[in-house]
């Protein structure tokens, strides 16, 4: 009840100035308390500017009619099928009451000022000589490769649930947990250098993590949200970026001192100069570069790594980007683009636009899935949008560009998992009802759905472990499970208890598949 | 062999035609419908204020239930929630936390 005992202090502090003052002082003061209490329990999914994020947008235009009523059941129940938790006695009445009326009073707010000197303020180091840790894993473990790590992201997206969980994929037995303060989203291993991987959280948080020991040795905050995070084939550079504020940075990843900071903005397939969200970054094995994708500029930048950055700009890539995969050693960059429905191929060689290729409705790529089928290089796509009910995986043959089907699945999709060894590939079904329950196997050959496995919760992000033997997915929202089957059988071989479990990442993906790596590597 | 499976399939047919034998599988499907964004589908979040059902006493939860939803047992949101559910269902979701290890 710490929240409470806050509360009561500070609206003990709130009616000071009342004594002193005017009442317009204590409805600013007010706000700022309801600010406070918005930042620690809403702002992480819903955005700090109040223009959301993983959730709604929560300010007055978009809350503009809404019952308070409703609103103030629906903050006490939480929403079912969604990931809002119930903050039923978690929050006091009034002060979900209030709340209401914060949310319906304030406009979206501007974005805040993050630069290089809040980010530097916010480097935190809790390892100070990372010279004396063990030089080798502290528990058994035949490979690093086997490491599959899991962003938990805790009922309330922050506090004790909220933790980077690694498992060893070849026992699945968990074999470390990092708390990050508020959920997990992406994690990142670094290629060159098992010991490391990077985890991003929703507030934008980077924690350096050391597998060896299972700890974070430092962290540092880049920004308000957005999930972008890539590394450089190297392992010296991390990039970073965020919907709030619109700007990216590149980090130093041993030390994650920033290095420089860019602002996105740039002018859109419609002629209109734009400042824009970060879509993914991605580092690549093919050169020493980043591509960052420009949300809504439609842009891809393809930063080289060495003196000043410089930066070349692709335009007119698509309308509204947002994440990528890449094949062919790392040579080819496949990029979804929401609102024209299409998936942008670029040659990161000669920084041009290959094709523009049709996919789904609305497509999201996810961590990408790249697989040579009889000489073939497919890659599979996810889309999430549910246009006439006509809900697709889009397959593409990436040495012609062209379509080779679009399959027929049971709901939208926004993640694909792919592996030279395993028989299918498996998506996400995510349609907000009984089917989100579930995710759908594509036979690699046949190119359609052979089977629906029933997971539970809602079922997300599916991951191969390194060698192929074995499929992950996130029973995720309330089922506060990571299930694994025998990715040939199709059994199930393990339950993995955590709070809300999400993203999969799979250390294996460095050197086998598509998120930083292509599958060629496997020859 | 043949006796046995004639046997388990009786069994099967008298156990499941009894209308008041509950169902930890029916209970599992109902709970991850109505009770597991605040309990949990095993246990409640770390972080949330909500009781673990896990292990407990069977009649206890079936008995709690039914005082929430004919409102004899007060709670804001417990009677919104009970009022939904049949005495299949209440035995259901009691019989599955009651078999879960706390």
């Amino acid at each position: 009840m710490t929240i409470k005992t806050t509360f009561n202090k500070s609206l003990l502090a709130a009616s000071i100035p009342l004594l002193l003052s005017t009442g317009s002082v204590f409805a600013k003061s007010g706000s700022h308390d309801m600010h406070k209490l918005y930042e620690e329990n809403c702002a992480s999914c819903h955005g700090s500017d109040h223009g959301g994020y993983l959730a709604p947008a929560l300010n007055s235009e978009t809350l503009k009619g809404r019952s308070p009523t409703a609103l103030r059941s629906l903050i006490m129940t939480g929403s079912f099928e969604t990931l809002m938790p119930p903050f039923f006695a978690r929050l006091s009445d009034s002060e979900i009451r209030s709340m209401v009326k914060h949310l319906q009073s304030t406009p979206k707010l501007a974005n805040p000022a993050w630069n290089i000197k809040e980010m530097k303020k916010s480097l935190k180091i809790y390892v100070k000589d990372e010279s004396k840790l063990a030089t080798a894993p502290t528990y058994k473990i035949d490979s690093m490769d086997d490491v599959i790590g899991v962003a938990a992201r805790g009922k309330y997206g922050r506090g004790q649930g909220s933790e980077a969980v690694f498992i060893n994929s070849k026992t699945h037995k968990i074999i470390g947990k990092v708390p990050t303060n508020t959920a997990a989203h992406i994690i990142e291993f670094n290629p060159a250098n098992p010991r490391w991987a990077y985890v991003k959280t929703d507030a934008a948080e980077v924690y350096k993590v050391d597998l060896y020991t299972m700890q974070a040795v430092r962290s540092i905050k880049t920004g308000l949200n957005g999930p972008a995070i890539g590394i450089s084939r190297d392992g010296k550079y991390l990039m970073v970026g965020s919907f709030v504020p619109h700007n990216a940075v590149i980090l130093d990843a041993e030390t994650l001192e920033p290095l420089k900071q860019f602002e996105l903005e740039g002018i859109d397939p419609d002629g209109k100069m734009v400042s824009s969200d970060s879509g993914m970054i991605i580092g690549t094995p093919y050169a020493d570069i980043f591509a960052i994708a420009l949300e809504n500029a439609g842009q891809v930048w393809v930063v080289d790594l060495k003196e000043g950055f410089p930066v070349t700009k692709i335009k007119n890539v698509g309308r509204h980007l947002h994440d990528a995969f890449l094949s062919h050693k790392g040579k080819k960059l496949m990029v979804a683009s929401y609102d024209d429905s299409i998936v942008t191929a670029i040659d990161l060689e000669t920084r041009k636009i290959i094709k523009k290729l049709p996919a789904g409705c609305v497509p999201h790529v996810g961590g990408g899935s790249v697989v040579k089928v009889d000489g073939r290089t497919l890659g599979f796509g996810t889309n999430f949008g549910t246009c006439d009910d006509n809900t697709v995986v889009s397959v593409w043959d990436l040495d012609t560009m062209e379509v080779v089907k679009q399959v027929p699945v049971s709901g939208g999709t926004e993640s694909p998992a792919a592996h030279a060894n395993a028989p299918y590939v498996a998506v996400d079904i995510i349609t907000k009802d009984r089917r989100a329950r579930t995710i759908q196997l594509i036979d690699k050959k046949s190119l359609e759905v052979v089977k629906t496995l029933d997971v539970g919760g809602h079922a997300y992000f599916p991951e191969y472990s390194a060698d192929g033997k074995y499929l992950y997915v996130s029973a995720g929202y309330a089922g506060d499970e990571v299930v694994v089957y025998d990715a040939k059988t199709l059994k199930k071989t393990a339950n993995i208890p955590m709070e809300s479990p999400a993203g999969i990442f799979s250390r294996g993906r460095v050197k086998y598949m598509t998120r930083g790596l292509s599958p060629d590597e496997m020859e | 062999m043949k006796l046995f499976a004639y046997t388990v399939s009786l069994l099967l047919i008298s156990f499941s035609s009894n209308s008041f034998s509950a169902s930890a599988f029916a209970g599992r499907a109902k709970a991850a419908q109505v009770c597991s964004q605040c309990h949990g589908i095993k246990n409640p979040s770390a972080e949330a204020p909500f009781p673990p059902l896990a292990g407990r006493d069977e009649l206890y939860l079936e008995k709690a239930l039914r005082q929430y939803r004919n409102k004899t047992r007060k709670s804001d949101i417990m009677n919104n929630i009970a009022a939904g559910l049949s005495n299949r269902d209440i035995n259901n979701i009691a019989e599955y936390y009651t078999r879960l290890k706390p």
